[in-house]
């Protein structure tokens, strides 16, 4: 894993190997997984009965999918703020035509990505070809996605999906294997995700134009539509989450995914996890890890009765303290 | 009149689309042109988003971006609205302590910017959520409202009964920040870091000191639009300058200045706050829903910035491509500048 990256960073300017620094972050956050599990398991007992940590991990799958998403957007030193309304959009699309027009699952997926996809590659337009910045293209877009959910729910609101949509957000893939669906989802994503990043020329070439955009230019990458295949990705799995989400809970409202504040969960996991804000690494496995220890850190705010109103505050100053104390290039001015 | 007209091109474009604008919503709109003093009032609706602009235009010019200007304005409201009710301040006084806070938050994202070098984005995004909390809890469930009539003269006042008091503080605000930016030595340092940053550094400019008082400057003027809003509305919710940002960093980006700083002035700002509210207020009378509206303008944010990039020579460079074109033809040229 550390092998493919320091390859890529070569090239780069001052690139030293790091070779325990990765795994010290990924030993770190499970670390303190852990601690915050027995240390509320202590104070609420029930907090570390089976059936919470498997709600626990069951939500961190919408968030890590998320989080995924925007993992490969930060490593070419971009950011999606849309992530949030592409997940609202496609719950609410999916989840209504779930009921109202009974849309078998094996439809819905191809379509959700899909559309996932063009709304993504819009961003990737606006960022490659017409040189927006991408904090400020997806903040409009972020605007028209979400003002597209409102009129596509015209008031209306998923408040059950149909069975087959039920049995993939809870029921277990595999009968007999204790291990609900989404988690495998989850997991096939992150190692298709992990090995594009590591093992294949177009995740190298991600990397490196995160480093060095027009080094990676002047080597013959090409940069714009690497980008542009980067936030169709991005919003392909945005749109999977979407899924997935409305497929676990059942509901879905104009506000979702916009509402919770998605956007700003999903940047907290991949710096977290130890993806470099300012491009070029990424860590995919901190970046699962990462969603695990939200969804923990969520849920014991929640038994140990704080008001939900400080958990934005709470996922800002985890990004703030993410920045601040993990591995900082060193930077001018 | 020579020197009342705008003299860059993007300044006279903007001119034509406001005037166009103005006048297509009052021919077809019913109910949008009421009277002088009427269709002057419309500017009371929009110009607390014209106060946050003015702020951010100084952050933007720097380069960096103020996420936060929101919650910013929503807890600076809720904060004077807790002086006011429970601690029976004077009405002025909490405005003034209010306006404080603001400038405070700003300097503590500054800090974070400057010390921790934490990237604006990111930054301004975290506390935008860590103040909009705060405000949240300190308003609580019930929000204060009913602040006396003199405070509201402030958001709905009237001088000499046609004359909005917000339209005079906005314009001597946007005459004090043209000349800030133009006439002294902190704007044009301003303009400078934006430019080229490594060369501000070099030639001696503190660009973290420059910096801390953009992100200062953007807190208060993001402040003060939160109580004039608490002043239009007579009431307080903390959650009320959520809908400020984007159309705030439209109005900066439509205005002509340039999303990677240093480029633009305050007059282009002050035209693209009056099309953007003149186009929101009309939308809404016309009938249309805040969401349309607001998806309208998050198209109009892509596309002025995608129109400047075309023109600017720092992207497509279509500008120097027409100005080669035009200069074949030189009297043609002479003709249209006279």
């Amino acid at each position: 894993m550390s092998n493919a990256a320091t390859a890529a960073s070569q090239p780069g300017h001052r690139a030293k190997p790091r070779p325990r620094r990765r795994e010290l972050r990924e030993v770190t956050l499970l670390i303190a997984i852990f601690a915050v599990v027995l240390g509320v398991g202590v104070l609420r007992p029930s907090f570390m009965s089976f059936s919470n940590i498997e709600f626990m991990i069951l939500s961190s799958v919408v968030l890590g999918l998320a989080g995924i998403s925007q993992t490969f957007v930060i490593i070419t030193r971009g950011i999606d703020l849309s992530v949030s309304a592409v997940l609202g959009l496609s719950a609410m699309v999916f989840g209504l035509l779930s009921t109202t027009s009974s849309m078998p699952l094996w439809q819905a997926l191809p379509l959700c990505l899909a559309m996932g996809a063009v709304l993504g590659s819009f961003n990737g337009f606006l960022v490659a070809w017409l040189k927006i910045p991408p904090i400020i293209a997806t903040l409009g877009t972020y605007s028209l996605y979400g003002g597209l959910t409102f009129i596509y729910s015209n008031g209306l609101q998923v408040d059950q999906v149909s069975p087959n949509f039920a049995a993939f957000g809870n029921g277990n893939l595999i009968p007999g294997l204790p291990v609900p669906t989404p988690v495998l989802a989850l997991a096939a994503v992150a190692a298709a995700a992990w090995f594009v990043l590591n093992h294949m020329k177009f995740g190298r070439n991600i990397l490196a134009i995160g480093n060095n955009a027009a080094a990676a230019y002047n080597a013959g990458i090409s940069v714009r539509r690497t980008l542009l295949a980067v936030y169709t990705i991005s919003g392909a799995l945005a749109a999977f989450s979407g899924l997935v989400f409305v497929a676990y809970t059942g509901s879905a409202t104009a506000t979702t995914g916009t509402g919770d504040h998605v956007e700003l969960q999903s940047i907290a996991i991949a710096l977290i996890g130890g993806t470099a804000i300012a491009g070029g690494r990424g860590n995919l496995a901190g970046t699962v890890i990462g969603s695990v220890f939200l969804s923990v850190v969520i849920t014991a705010l929640v038994f140990l009765q704080v008001p939900a109103i400080w958990y934005s505050a709470g996922e800002g100053l985890m990004i703030l303290a993410a920045v601040t104390l993990g591995a900082r290039r060193s930077s001018k001015a | 009149m020579k020197y009342l007209f705008p003299r860059q091109p993007w300044d006279r474009a903007l001119v034509a689309i406001l005037v166009a604008l103005f006048t297509g919503f009052c021919i077809l709109t019913p109910g949008f042109y009421d009277g002088f003093h009427g269709t002057l009032a419309i500017t009371e609706e929009f110009l607390p988003f014209g106060f946050v602009a003015l702020g951010l235009s100084v952050v933007i010019l720097t380069g960096g971006i103020d996420l936060s200007v929101g919650s910013i304005s929503g807890l600076a409201a809720v904060i004077m609205a807790i002086l006011i009710k429970s601690y029976g301040l004077n009405t002025w006084l909490a405005v003034l302590l209010a306006v404080g806070a603001g400038g405070g938050l700003g300097w503590l994202n500054g800090q974070i910017i400057t010390r921790l070098r934490v990237e604006p984005l990111i930054a301004t995004l975290s506390t935008n959520f860590i103040y909009s909390s705060i405000a949240i809890a300190l308003a609580g469930a019930s929000p204060p409202y009913g602040f006396g009539h003199a405070f509201g003269e402030l958001g709905t006042g009237a001088i000499a009964g046609w004359l909005p008091v917000q339209l005079v503080i906005f314009i001597v605000m946007a005459i004090g920040f043209s000349g800030l930016i133009t006439r002294t030595g902190y704007g044009r340092r301003l303009v400078m870091i934006g430019y080229n940053r490594d060369a501000a550094h070099y030639a001696g400019v503190s660009v973290a000191s420059v910096e801390r008082r953009a992100y200062c400057i953007s807190g208060v003027m993001a402040a003060f639009a939160g109580i004039v809003l608490a002043s239009y509305y007579d009431a307080v919710r903390a959650d009320m300058g959520d809908i400020l940002l984007l159309t705030s960093i439209t109005m900066v980006v439509l205005g002509g200045i340039s999303i990677f700083g240093g480029e633009g002035g305050i007059l282009g700002v002050t035209l693209a706050v009056m099309i953007l509210g003149v186009l929101r207020q009309g939308m809404l009378i016309a009938g249309f829903s805040d969401m349309v509206t607001t998806m309208l303008i998050g198209a109009i944010l892509l596309s002025s910035i995608a129109i400047k990039n075309l023109f600017s020579s720092r992207g497509f460079d279509l500008g120097s491509i027409i100005r080669r074109l035009s200069s074949l033809r030189p009297p043609e040229r002479m003709a249209s500048k006279s």
